[in-house]
């Protein structure tokens, strides 16, 4: 069973995700920001990090070099609101990029595709 | 013996030349040259106040005010004799002085070199003559004074005329006026030329002149009849225009820096300059400057002629006096430098086509007079202007910052509200979708979630437009084939539709340069477009699809045509079309155009609407196709980066502009 680790601020999203993923068999840790997804994630060692990219505190993009410092093969899915960080380089150290939406259909479909399912 | 003229005759060609319009030179020359003929003196002169010393026998006889009649019978009785007078000395001599009131005239000699005696008939005669001379000095001064006052206070009109404006145009136009018109300086035609210091050219700036002799004749007849002080007239006259001569005045341009145009070293040396022909000083020049006449130019004055003879010189003065007179070889004309603070600032050139009178140099002493106050006038309403222009375009410059502040505020507050109904929007929409894979099917519930679903979905649709259409999005720069965009955008839209009748007709070329550009952005324009077609038929129609290769004043396009048969646009709504938040359409926000546009403008690209009402619209769009890759060599490292981001800040707000009708679509073609 894959874990994934989903890292946004808004609790209604993580909650949204959570119960959208463990149904299609994934087993879900959530995170609030950057700092608590650091600091959770030796211990849950995901196959797959989501990160928000607008976050109060430590943001998706600090995060994402953090986590790139220690793991350089895990994949990590950017999500934001909307595609303005497509073009900003620091993104491109991630493996996909998602933008929110109700349909979680391509968010799906790009965690399968990474994990090779 | 010489025949000596009657007395009469004598007195008669005295008051002839006294009443005469000669100058006063002229008048006296010629009352000396009839006294001596008639008595036949060897000399015969009048000695001017300022030669007559402080004593003397000159200076006894102004004293004295009595004539003095010399000869061997009554000599001079202990009258002193200065070195000067020696000269004087004849045999016999008279000696009248001439008198006005108290001030002295002048002593009228007349010298035999032989001892006679006047009769007292000669003497009578002499005395009379005298006192013609008298009257002809007396009154010449008497006229030059008033002449003088009557400038004066012409000079003053014309001043005050020019201070009841600073607007630059009136200040030229009055100062031509005052030229021109008869009881100002009365010159036929005037003409102003103000320097460029920025291209060291004089630059023709207005003209005043009749275009031939009958308009000449009409103008001032018809001034003549009205009775209205100078400032009046001034003020009130406003010359034509239109004038043939005024329209040839304002095309010159005459380069600064050649010194064989009259025009310029007016300028550049500061001085007038009064160029006359020979054959305008016939009959007019008499006397005592008759030896002058034969020379073809005073001394002193410009005898610069360029090979076609025209006096203004230079190739560009040709061009000028070819079309200033009617034959450049017989052009009379004056020019004064015009005087700003310290430096001069343009010519007046005036001359005298019509009535043919000379220009003399009183006229040119009066003219540079004039053209002193209006320089300073010209220069002020000059700087007057362009300060009034610095102003406007400060104001101008300042609503623009202060629109461009407002839309940036607008832009960052529809920025973050975006941001902040999204999240919310995805949760809601997230587990509506829970909820309806939930609910069994046929139940109200079930519908209604899908109605809070569809809601979601269009909420969403309105905030990515927003967010798109207020971000300053920057581009990712590459080599886009719009075939190959069109082609995923043509399936994407009619996946959405696919259930509906619409035949997509695609004609593309086969050889077709890139386009740079965002492939993305690209995606997007073409699908707002695509999307929007689709809705307009409805359904069921036929969009065509053209993509060709299109070369235009050298450079090469690749155009795009969405043609569909769909309602059209209302002509009404044509001008809007590309304005954010105006929407037709009941559902959106109106930015799927907008954004198009804006995605267009910032490629670079043209954007035209021929518009069918009921039948249908054809967009055009046309971008500046790719140069060739092997031609641009930079290019190679930016590719293999992946991306080059280029930010474009195209603010695209006169959507207007790019609106053209059906018959400009012919200009492409060519």
């Amino acid at each position: 069973m894959k874990r994934i680790m989903i890292v946004d601020d808004e609790e209604n999203i993580r909650l949204l995700y959570k119960e959208e993923l463990e149904e299609e068999g994934f087993v879900v840790e959530l995170a609030k920001n950057g700092h608590e997804a650091l600091e959770k994630l030796p211990l849950f060692r995901p196959d797959l990090i989501t990160l928000d990219i607008k976050m109060p505190g430590m943001d998706g993009i600090e995060t994402l070099k953090r986590i790139r410092e220690t793991e350089r093969d895990l994949p990590v899915v950017m999500c934001s609101a909307y595609g303005e960080y497509k073009q900003d380089f620091t993104t491109w150290a991630s493996d996909a990029y998602v933008v929110k939406c109700a349909d979680l259909t391509e968010l799906k479909n790009t965690i399968r595709r990474l994990l090779g399912l | 013996m010489a025949v000596h003229p009657a007395p009469y005759d004598l007195l008669k060609s005295i008051i002839d030349l006294s009443t005469s319009s000669m100058p006063i030179e002229a008048k006296l020359d010629g009352m000396l040259q009839g006294i001596s003929r008639f008595l036949g003196s060897d000399r015969c002169l009048l000695v001017k106040p300022d030669e007559i010393g402080e004593s003397g026998f000159l200076a006894h006889v102004s004293k004295e005010r009595k004539p003095l009649w010399v000869n061997k019978e009554s000599p001079l009785r202990g009258e002193q004799v200065l070195i000067e007078e020696q000269g004087l000395l004849c045999p016999t001599f008279a000696c009248l002085p001439l008198y006005d009131d108290s001030i002295l005239l002048g002593v009228l000699y007349i010298g035999f070199s032989e001892d006679r005696t006047f009769s007292s008939q000669e003497a009578d005669l002499l005395l009379l003559i005298a006192k013609e001379m008298q009257w002809v000095i007396r009154s010449e001064r008497a006229w030059g004074h008033a002449k003088r006052t009557k400038q004066l206070s012409t000079l003053w009109e014309l001043s005050k005329a020019l201070l009841t404006t600073v607007n630059f145009e009136r200040i030229v136009e009055m100062t031509l006026t005052a030229i021109t018109i008869g009881d100002g300086l009365g010159f036929n035609r005037a003409m102003i030329f103000l320097v460029n210091e920025k291209d060291r050219v004089l630059e023709g700036t207005m003209a005043v002149g009749p275009d031939d002799a009958e308009e000449a004749g009409r103008i001032w007849s018809s001034l003549s009849r009205k009775k209205e002080t100078l400032l009046e007239l001034i003020t009130r006259l406003s010359p034509r225009s239109t004038s043939t001569l005024n329209s040839i005045v304002k095309g010159l341009r005459i380069p600064l820096e050649q010194e064989a145009c009259i025009l310029s070293r007016t300028v550049l040396e500061g001085r007038s300059f009064n160029i006359q022909l020979p054959q305008f000083e016939v009959g007019v020049e008499s006397g005592s400057n008759r030896s002058s006449r034969t020379d073809s130019y005073r001394e002193g004055w410009l005898q610069t002629r360029c090979e076609k003879g025209c006096h203004l010189g230079s190739e560009v003065g040709c061009y000028v006096g070819e079309h200033l007179g009617r034959d450049p070889r017989a052009y009379s004309f004056a020019t004064v430098p015009l005087w700003g603070k310290g430096k001069v600032i343009g010519v007046i050139l005036v001359d005298n086509l019509y009535n043919q009178n000379p220009i003399t140099e009183e006229d040119i002493h009066f003219l540079s007079m004039f053209s002193n106050q209006a320089g300073l006038a010209i220069e002020n309403a000059l700087l007057y202007r362009n300060l009034e222009e610095v102003h406007q375009e400060l104001k101008e410059t300042q609503n623009l910052l202060i629109h461009r502040e407002k839309m940036a505020a607008i832009g960052e507050l529809c920025n973050s509200v975006a941001h902040e109904i999204k999240n919310p929007l995805v949760a809601i929409g997230g587990f509506a979708r829970r909820l309806y894979r939930e609910i069994p099917d046929g139940t109200p519930e079930k519908r209604y979630t899908q109605t809070i679903m569809i809601e979601v979905a269009r909420l969403e649709r309105i905030l990515d437009d927003l967010f798109r259409y207020t971000r300053d999005e920057s581009m990712a720069g590459q080599d886009c084939d719009l075939r190959d965009i069109l082609e995923e955008t043509l399936s994407m839209v009619s996946e959405k539709f696919d259930d509906r009748k619409v035949v997509v007709v695609k004609e593309f070329a086969q050889d077709l340069p890139k386009v740079h550009g965002d492939y993305q952005q690209l995606k997007q324009a073409f699908f707002n477009m695509i999307h929007n077609a689709y809705q307009a038929m409805d359904g069921e129609g036929r969009l065509s699809v053209r993509i060709r290769p299109l070369s235009k004043n050298g450079s090469s396009f690749v155009r795009v045509e969405l043609e569909d048969t769909g309602k059209g646009i209302d002509p009404e709504n044509l001008h809007n079309i590309f304005n954010p938040f105006y929407s037709t359409k009941e559902s959106g926000l109106g930015l799927g155009l907008p954004i198009v546009h804006k995605i267009v403008l910032s490629h670079r690209g043209q954007i035209e609407v021929d518009n069918h009402p009921g039948e249908g619209v054809n967009f055009i769009i046309t971008f500046p196709a790719r140069p060739d890759a092997t031609s641009v060599r930079g290019n190679g490292q930016a590719r293999k980066q992946g991306r080059m981001a280029v930010s474009e800040k195209d603010q695209g707000e006169v959507p207007e502009k790019s609106l053209r009708s059906k018959t400009d679509e012919e200009d492409y073609d060519r």
